[in-house]
């Protein structure tokens, strides 16, 4: 499925590409993550507990930053697979300014294949609404305290 | 509800036969005494869960069952390796290139759909097996994904087989008459780009599933299971062990619904033998309704393209010809056979003389399709009542009236249709006027003003389908030449045991068609007692010795086969009677009487013997018998075979089926303009299967039929994303119609006896199609007040229908017509 947006932030480009950069700081951002593994500047490794339902599923997740143009865009991919899933994942970063803050324009191509798949979609988009609601909140948050100094 | 009258019926029958006795089945299945396949239990049984692949299409790099088999309470696993060193591929109907796909129990070096078996785990509880399947490590590398048929043959299509050469499994060339004489002498000429028939099954309420024993001192495995065609799974399994098919005991009794959805579990079958085998121990399995869905007997998804129709003014139809483009999914359970199963009703129910159809089936990342209800016909029947709307919409003819035109009448019956199939009764226009009259069609106009007030557009619509039953296996040839299958069969024993019950067994697997009462009524009448008297053995067993390589209950065939090896048979235990009666009451076999459970001397009502002496006689006080009576043994076995000769395999011409049903449906559709829903108002289905022995099982299933079709027409469908996963894997997303979404169902019937069959009976039951073409064509009634859209998909929900109504030129633009 694919999501899309715009995001707003009251802070410079820079402050906002730093944190999309920082493998540490992509890590806070990540809902559910329990482990977070920095393997080198492009590729991390994650376990990441999404919320489902009545329980939770655990997936490990490798992350690789596919495309990097400093303060303007950036691509990440991401293959996880846990118990009767796996998910993979395509999205992208574009960054402007905006006045004195920072437009995004954000995209997100979400495969879901296996028994959690089979879900249909009009179960799993409120859930991945949801996580990229909270990634976007927490991103919001960390821009701000960046910026801050 | 309501029922017609049925009109007179011109065959004889004896006392039961046409009456709706009580079922047998019932007392047990309404006190919950059914014996399913779920309910069978062994001592230290396992309970088997399939990891399954998450990918439609991948390679499998690794697999590691350690994580599996270190949980306490876990028996054993089997891998696809396993499985490949332990059996050959399953058989193949297909020629090349279909022959040379390579198909396994188990998926073996790649996964071709999202859903397929790649280990069996078994454990000692259901959950257990499921958790323990759950931590089975199996590593792939993604491969490309085939989803839309229509690109199969693309240069750069992913290839599934690659032993195959490409995704082509069969294509052949059907032609009949003179085509070119036929568009020659057309007036007009109606085209259509393309029609899409959609990918759904009959769902049953009961999942597959087994349990299967190994006997280790005679090496004989007993498969307690619900599949519905033991003698094909028999000749699917025993080559792949490399056994001999009496080392492989077929049980089954109560089966939850099949609708062919239970003919191919072959696969899984073989599964469970090795893993018996292996762990020794019973395994027992049943599928979840999300594992149904995913990898299980979906119907054929069918692409119609370049149709073309010759017509004269009046609506007089001459000949068409097309492409066929059928997905069969990813592996060849049953198919090709769909290749020619649907030229058993090549002209529907109309005189075309000169047809033309190309058929191509491929495989895509899908799950395997298999037969379900109405198989193959249904999607031909459904373009040629696509093709009769949409000729009638743009001539501006009346579709009442092109197809009573065009119908073939009662008088042509036994009719020969171009390729050599002979339809033997039937009086299609009365049909039609029954289900009109009970829609109301003549009322139509005043109803449709009246909806049009309420913002809703209101539409009439039509579905003419045969059920064509009792197949001649010789059509196999027509796909692979070399198959060594023709005609067919099946079996049925009858004995009167030693204190005078009447015995029957039967080769048959019935799921809910009430064969044992049917076959009571049939041994009653002919042996003349009550049907109360007759016991017939619940179930099917392939050790009773009432077993042929036919038998199974598939394809509308009982009230034919199963029904006359009975009537085989009990006449053979009848005349056996009447000799050894004859011998003890001193009169020759033509003066004994058989009735009300005696043996009556016809000169002389008070010499008679009751049943019971006659069983007696011949099982336990035999000793001075005269040697006339030697071969008189009480127990009769028939096996019915119907009359068929092996077609012209090159002129691809002969009969292929022994009886046509005739099910003619009709309704009526309000749409709502806002939303595009449909809603059913009124429907009527009226049936002609011959003679009925029991109409209420008969009406039974014509409206279980119906709300099949119904289901298909408007909810049901299996919808692939781009990545190969099903999006509708579970009634969630897939919606069964239940009591409350079915419309009131009007049934009628007539009875055309068959003159080709001992009881005048014919198949039925799959007549499911006539609900989708006659929803279709309501809904193309409907929208011709709003904008005129062409409906070209036998799936229609609310939102294709609003589409249709946002922008009819779309649709419209598949439909050309030419002057010539």
């Amino acid at each position: 499925m694919k999501v899309s947006g715009t995001r707003d932030f009251d802070a410079a480009p820079q402050a906002v590409w730093d944190v999309l950069n920082d493998p540490s700081e992509l890590a806070g951002l990540l809902p559910g993550v329990e482990h977070f593994e920095i393997q080198d500047e492009r590729n991390w490794t994650a376990t990441v507990k999404v919320p489902l339902g009545l329980g939770g599923l655990k997936l490990k997740f490798s992350f690789e930053k596919t495309e990097e143009q400093p303060i303007e865009r950036a691509e990440l991919s991401a293959n996880g697979k846990g118990i009767g899933a796996v998910i993979s994942m395509d999205t992208a970063f574009d960054l402007a300014p905006n006045g004195d803050g920072t437009s995004m324009d954000w995209a997100a191509d979400v495969r879901v294949l296996g028994q959690i798949g089979a879900m249909g979609q009009r179960v799993l988009q409120p859930i991945v609404n949801q996580q990229v609601e909270q990634v976007l909140a927490a991103l919001d948050e960390r821009v701000q305290a960046r910026a801050a100094g | 509800m309501s029922t017609t009258a049925t009109e007179k019926v011109t065959l004889e029958r004896g006392r039961y036969q046409g009456e709706s006795v009580p079922r047998k089945e019932d007392r047990r299945l309404l006190e919950g005494q059914g014996s399913f396949v779920d309910d069978i239990r062994r001592h230290a049984m396992g309970y088997v869960h399939f990891v399954r692949s998450p990918y439609a299409h991948a390679s499998i790099l690794s697999i590691d069952v350690g994580p599996a088999l270190e949980l306490e309470g876990v028996f054993g696993t089997l891998t696809g390796g396993e499985v490949a060193i332990a059996t050959d591929p399953f058989f193949q109907i297909a020629s090349p290139p279909g022959a040379h796909v390579k198909d396994y129990a188990l998926a073996v070096g790649k996964v071709r759909y999202a859903g397929e078996p790649v280990v069996a785990v078994v454990a000692a509880t259901r959950e257990l097996a499921r958790d323990a399947a759950d931590v089975v490590e199996v590593d792939y590398e993604p491969l490309p994904v085939l989803v839309d048929a229509r690109a199969a043959r693309n240069d750069d299509a992913p290839v599934l087989h690659d032993d195959a050469g490409g995704n082509l499994s069969w294509e052949g060339v059907y032609e009949w008459g003179d085509l070119d004489q036929a568009f020659a002498e057309a007036d007009r000429v109606v085209k259509i780009d393309e029609l899409h028939f959609d990918r759904f099954n009959s769902t049953p309420l009961e999942c597959d599933g087994a349990l299967v024993e190994y006997d280790r001192g005679t090496e004989q495995w007993t498969i307690h299971s619900n599949n519905q065609f033991p003698g094909f799974a028999a000749i699917m399994m025993g080559p792949a062990m490399r056994v001999g098919l009496d080392r492989l005991r077929f049980v089954s009794q109560d089966i939850g619904g099949g609708f062919g959805n239970k003919i191919t579990s072959h696969p899984q079958l073989v599964a469970l033998c090795l893993l018996a085998r292996k762990l020794k121990r019973p395994v027992q399995w049943t599928e979840w309704r999300t594992d149904f869905h995913q990898s299980m007997s979906h119907g054929n998804e069918r692409w119609f393209h370049d149709v073309e129709v010759a017509v004269k003014a009046d609506g007089t139809l001459l000949g068409f010809r097309c492409k066929a483009l059928d997905d069969a999914g990813a592996f060849l359970r049953y198919e090709p056979l769909g290749g020619v199963i649907w030229a058993q009703v090549t002209p529907g129910l109309y005189r075309w003389q000169h047809v033309k159809v190309e058929f191509t089936q491929v495989m895509t990342n899908k799950a395997p399709v298999s037969p379900n209800r109405g198989y193959s016909r249904m999607q031909h029947l459904w373009l040629t009542e696509r093709i009769i709307d949409i000729v009638a919409s743009q001539l501006e003819l009346d579709p009442v009236e092109i197809r009573k035109l065009n119908y073939i009448k009662t008088d042509e019956m036994p009719y020969t249709t171009p390729n050599g199939c002979v339809y033997d009764s039937g009086d299609y226009g009365r049909c039609l006027d029954i289900a009109l009259e009970l829609v109301g069609a003549d009322t139509v106009d005043a109803r449709r003003r009246d909806a049009e007030a309420r913002g809703k557009l209101l539409g009439l619509g039509i579905g003419s389908t045969l059920d064509s039953g009792t197949n001649n296996f010789a059509q196999s040839r027509f796909i692979n030449p070399e198959l060594q299958f023709s005609g067919n069969n099946e079996v049925a024993t009858v004995k009167l045991d030693i204190f005078g019950e009447v015995v029957v067994t039967l080769g048959t697997t019935p799921q809910g068609q009430g064969h044992e009462t049917t076959a009571a009524q049939v041994v009653a009448d002919t042996i003349g007692c009550t049907h109360e008297m007759v016991t017939v053995r619940a179930g099917h067993d392939s050790y009773w010795n009432s077993h042929a390589g036919f038998s199974g209950t598939y394809a509308s065939q009982f009230a034919v086969t199963g029904l006359s090896a009975v009537k085989g048979a009990a006449d053979q235990l009848a005349d056996q009677m009447r000799r050894l009666a004859a011998v003890v009451l001193g009169t020759t076999p033509d003066g004994i009487v058989l009735a009300g459970g005696m043996a009556t001397r016809a000169d002389n009502p008070d010499a008679a013997l009751p049943f019971m002496a006659l069983g007696a006689i011949i099982n336990a006080n035999n000793a001075g018998l005269p040697p006339e009576t030697e071969d008189i043994t009480l127990n009769a076995r028939y096996v019915y075979r119907p009359p068929f000769d092996v077609p012209d395999i090159e002129k691809k011409y002969g009969n292929l089926t022994l009886t046509y049903s005739t099910q003619i449906h009709a309704c009526v559709v309000e749409i709502d303009r806002e939303t595009g829903e449909v809603e059913i108002v009124d429907y009527a289905a009226v049936d002609d299967c011959g003679t009925r022995i029991h109409p209420q099982i008969v009406e039974g299933q014509v409206h279980g039929a119906t709300a099949h079709a119904i289901g298909a027409a408007l909810w049901e469908t299996f919808h692939y994303d781009d990545d190969g996963q099903l999006l509708t894997a579970n009634f969630y997303d897939y919606h069964v119609p239940h009591a409350l979404d079915m419309p009131p169902i009007k049934t009628g019937s007539i009875e055309s006896p068959s003159p080709f069959t001992p009881l005048g009976t014919k198949g039925m039951g799959e007549g499911g199609g006539g609900g989708i073409h006659c929803v279709c064509s309501a809904i193309q009634d409907a929208l011709a007040g709003a904008g005129g859209a062409v409906v070209t998909d036998s799936h229609n929900p609310a939102e294709r229908v609003w589409k249709m109504l946002q922008d009819p030129e779309a649709s419209r633009a598949v439909v050309h017509v030419a002057s010539t």
